[in-house]
């Protein structure tokens, strides 16, 4: 009775062996069909790719990545005048070389800023997203007719980032499909990070300092982290509590030397 | 080297000696700064004068056309590089008003105003003769809501049902009903290229007119005597703007506030409810399984359900307690703050203001140098006490200089005490380095002599109230910087001897020797030699001026002398 109940034990172990064995195998394949024919598995899984969703998809991880290294440097790609916090160079925004005194900004149009870094730091995704665009639709069949390069916009709103990319092109197959232009959208709280940080500048500028405080009475989602550091420095770090987008950037104004300052 | 662990700083500084220039551009890139001239861009134009002073560098207003944002203390160059409009003066446009945005209202400029209506797609409502942020806010109320029926469809007989304000409905129904039909349609298109290129074009949609859009001040679009196709669900949202949680509709509309012993009531689910006469309206009902009148100024907002927040019996919303728990176990509300002071007045320590956001305690450091105090206060409410925390300026510098007791101890000019008791004054003149100046010894028997004799000068000494940190250690941290961020660090000295001398003090000991021999004796102010009773106060004088005299440090560590000296120095000696 013993064996033979092993020997059920065994065999349903080995039933179960053989069932992995073959999905593996399965997933293994649609893997390389997928790597040699990525528009077979398109096709069978049946997935409705526009030429928009294939941009979005195709630069959207380069915005965001751009996101991120800009929301921790103040809005810049390369800051000069920056203070090097935790490994990152956090752009002053507004600075004074001296004591007692308020600081004049170095950085007023923070939202414009930020577009104009953005936009560069993608352009050369786009293009070649672009590009992958038109090989992929012409191994579908489709002849495509394109202008010159295309150019990018991003427009940094409440809620949203969209990056608007002009690329005239032309799609023929059974039809002729003709786009000008091709609208990502992100969400993001960005926008609303920015225009307090303008906020938080107008204070530094105007009285050497901030209430961070004053902020939660209206903006219940967020957080400001406020550092001031040795040499008088200050990094502060917005964040949305909600979305965890957060802007980082540094200010210099009203510092007090240690003792009298006369040497300092 | 503490000091560079955490940061490095690329920026220029200058101490109040230095000779300067005004610098279009420093060497680490900053703008419009006062520096020496060697840390100035050789390409950047440098004037030996103020900045202030300059044309190209003058600071102003920056007036930011799109946003509609105003900034002061803005170089000219700078705004102008950034197409801002510049103004020495503050201009017309950066006067602000009451911009009432819906049930909101913002105290902006009337650019900024028009910016976040389009924003929010909202006529301009902009009152520049509101001057008052607290009035402004308070004159946005709420437009009467209620229900707002059309008929989406032609096709369709059953109307449907937005939330919304009367004038929204009046001015937007046949848009949104538009907007409706075209997405229906739009996903039913079959060809991708299609659904892509002409979706705009093709499915415009039927247009209703605003006379056809029915509003029903009070009513929720679920009511049931409406007919539209909005009904009840067991689902709730959180709306923007708004703290609690509200029951959604079939449509996705909001109801009233989430309640779970109302969710098959069909009164409930028919007449807009007040907040007030909804469920505990005098509780933050933060973690509230059943209620979701979450109240902000309380402590509790709606949220999404998570492991943090909590789960409600029914929907995906909750009204999430945003208090903390501080270092010593208590409970904090959100907004709160208070001041932690770990180590206060050793040397290396400073203060800390602590604050309760959004359910993490936030650790805010006060200036280095104890150059900054925290100051707390708190008020009663009818939730418990509440505290406000901040950081301000340690006013400390003039303490010395304050000869009465009335004048050390006046807190609105400054942050010193008097210490009672501490004999002779401070004679920090008399002391040149760590000898005695026998010329100003002199100079201060003048002082007392003019003074009518050493009993009419006070027996005191104002000294600050939180002895300031000092940077005596061998480098200061000044640096100079490249772009590059790599930091230079030049000794330019300290004034740690000059604060800290101002508690040296000479104590006129005098001893007496017989005519036929003996020793000399100690016949007056014998308390002043060492080991008398005067040595600890004295000591005690020298550490209330600073990171002076024998302390620890903030992790509790001596320093590596005694801190102090008594010295006996023979100043007169008559012959025997």
């Amino acid at each position: 009775m013993k064996k033979e109940k092993r020997g059920r034990v065994l065999s349903k172990r080995g039933q179960v062996a053989i069932y992995v064995m073959v999905a593996l195998v399965i997933i293994a394949g649609v893997i390389v069909i997928y790597f040699l024919y990525p528009d077979v598995v398109t096709g069978i899984i049946g997935g409705k790719e526009t030429p928009q969703t294939f941009l979005k998809s195709e630069i959207e991880p380069s915005v965001k990545d751009s996101i991120e290294v800009l929301s921790k440097q103040g809005g810049y790609e390369n800051p000069e005048g920056y203070i090097m916090y935790k490994g990152n160079r956090v752009k002053y925004l507004c600075y004074t070389s001296k004591y007692y005194e308020q600081c004049q900004v170095q950085q007023p149009m923070i939202r414009a800023k930020f577009e104009d870094e953005l936009k560069n730091m993608i352009q050369l995704d786009v293009e070649t997203a672009v590009d992958e665009l038109i090989r992929t639709y012409e191994k579908r069949g489709y002849s495509v007719s394109s202008a010159a390069n295309p150019t990018t916009n991003v427009e940094i709103s409440s809620g949203k980032i969209n990056v608007r990319i002009k690329a005239p092109m032309t799609f023929s197959k059974e039809t002729t499909e003709t786009f000008d232009e091709f609208n990502i959208e992100i969400k993001s709280k960005m926008y609303d990070l920015l225009m307090i940080a303008t906020s938080i500048i107008d204070f530094e500028s105007t009285y050497g300092d901030s209430e961070t405080s004053l902020y939660i009475q209206y903006y219940p989602d967020l957080r400001i982290r406020k550092i001031k550091l040795g040499d008088g420095s200050t990094v502060y770090t917005v964040e949305d509590v909600i979305t965890k987008e957060s802007f980082m950037f540094a200010s210099r104004s009203l510092v007090w030397p240690a003792g009298y300052g006369i040497y300092g | 080297m503490i000091y560079l662990i955490g940061f490095v700083s690329a920026g220029e500084t200058v101490s109040m000696s230095d000779v300067t220039v005004c610098c279009e551009k420093t060497n680490s890139g900053l703008y419009c700064q006062d520096v020496r001239e060697e840390d100035c861009s050789p390409d950047a134009n440098a004037l030996p004068t103020a900045c202030a002073s300059t044309s190209f560098c003058k600071p102003g207003f920056c007036f930011d056309s799109v946003e509609g944002t105003c900034l002061d203390n803005v170089p000219q160059m700078v705004c102008n590089n950034e197409d801002g409009t510049w103004k020495s003066e503050m201009p017309a446009q950066c006067e602000l008003g009451c911009c009432v945005l819906g049930d909101q209202a913002s105290f902006v400029t009337l650019t900024r105003c028009k910016r976040l209506s389009s924003m929010f797609g909202l006529e301009t409502n902009y009152n520049k003769n509101l001057k008052d942020e607290l009035q402004c806010v308070m004159s946005a109320r709420a437009d009467e809501k209620g229900a707002c029926v059309y008929v989406a469809n032609p096709a369709d007989a059953q109307p449907t049902c937005k939330f919304v304000t009367r004038s929204e409905c009046e001015s937007e129904s046949s848009t949104s009903a538009g907007e409706e039909i075209k997405e229906k349609e739009s996903s039913e298109n079959e060809s991708v290229l299609e659904e892509a290129l002409g979706g705009e074009e093709k499915y415009g949609g039927t247009l209703l007119s605003p006379s056809d859009a029915e509003f029903h001040a009070g009513l929720l679009c679920s009511a049931e005597e409406l007919g539209t196709d909005c009904g009840m669900t067991k689902e709730t949202i959180c709306l923007a703007g708004h703290e609690e949680v509200y029951f959604a509709d079939t449509c996705g509309n909001p109801a009233n506030i989430y309640d779970a012993s109302k969710v098959n009531d069909k009164r409930y689910w028919s007449e807009i409810i007040d907040k007030a006469e909804s469920c505990n309206p005098d509780a933050s009902n933060g973690g509230s399984q059943t209620c979701g009148n979450c109240n902000y100024i309380l402590g509790a907002v709606c949220r999404e359900s998570s492991s943090t927040t909590g789960r409600a019996t029914y929907g995906d919303n909750v009204c999430a307690d945003l208090g903390c728990e501080d270092g010593k176990g208590e409970e904090q509300m959100h907004g709160e703050s208070w001041c932690v002071s770990p180590g206060a007045d050793k040397v290396g320590s400073k203060y800390y203001r602590h604050s309760c956001v959004n359910n993490e305690v936030l650790s805010e450091p006060c200036a280095e140098f104890r150059n900054e105090i925290c100051i707390e206060n708190t008020i009663s409410t009818s939730e418990g006490d509440f505290t406000q925390a901040a950081c301000r300026v340690n006013r400390w510098q003039d303490c010395t200089a304050q000869k009465t007791s009335e004048d050390c101890t006046n807190n609105d000019r400054r942050d010193c005490i008097w210490l009672d008791g501490i004999e002779y004054v401070l004679m920090g003149a008399a002391m040149n380095g760590s000898t005695i100046d026998k010329n100003s010894l002199g100079a201060l028997r003048e002082q007392v002599k003019a003074a009518g004799g050493l009993k009419e000068i006070p027996r005191g000494a104002c000294v600050p109230e939180h002895p300031p940190g000092l940077e005596f250690y061998g480098e200061t941290a000044t640096s100079t910087a490249t772009t590059e961020g790599t930091a230079t660090t030049a000794k330019t000295g300290d004034d740690s001897l000059g604060v800290c001398g101002q508690a040296n003090a000479v104590c006129p000991v005098k001893y007496e020797k017989g005519l036929i021999g003996g020793e000399w004796e100690c016949v007056e102010h014998c308390e002043c030699l060492p080991g008398g009773e005067l040595e600890q106060k004295r000591v005690q004088l020298c550490k209330s001026m600073g990171d002076c005299g024998p302390k620890t440090n903030y992790i509790g560590v001596s320093g590596s002398g005694k801190g102090y000296e008594v010295k006996e120095v023979e100043n007169e000696k008559k012959k025997d």
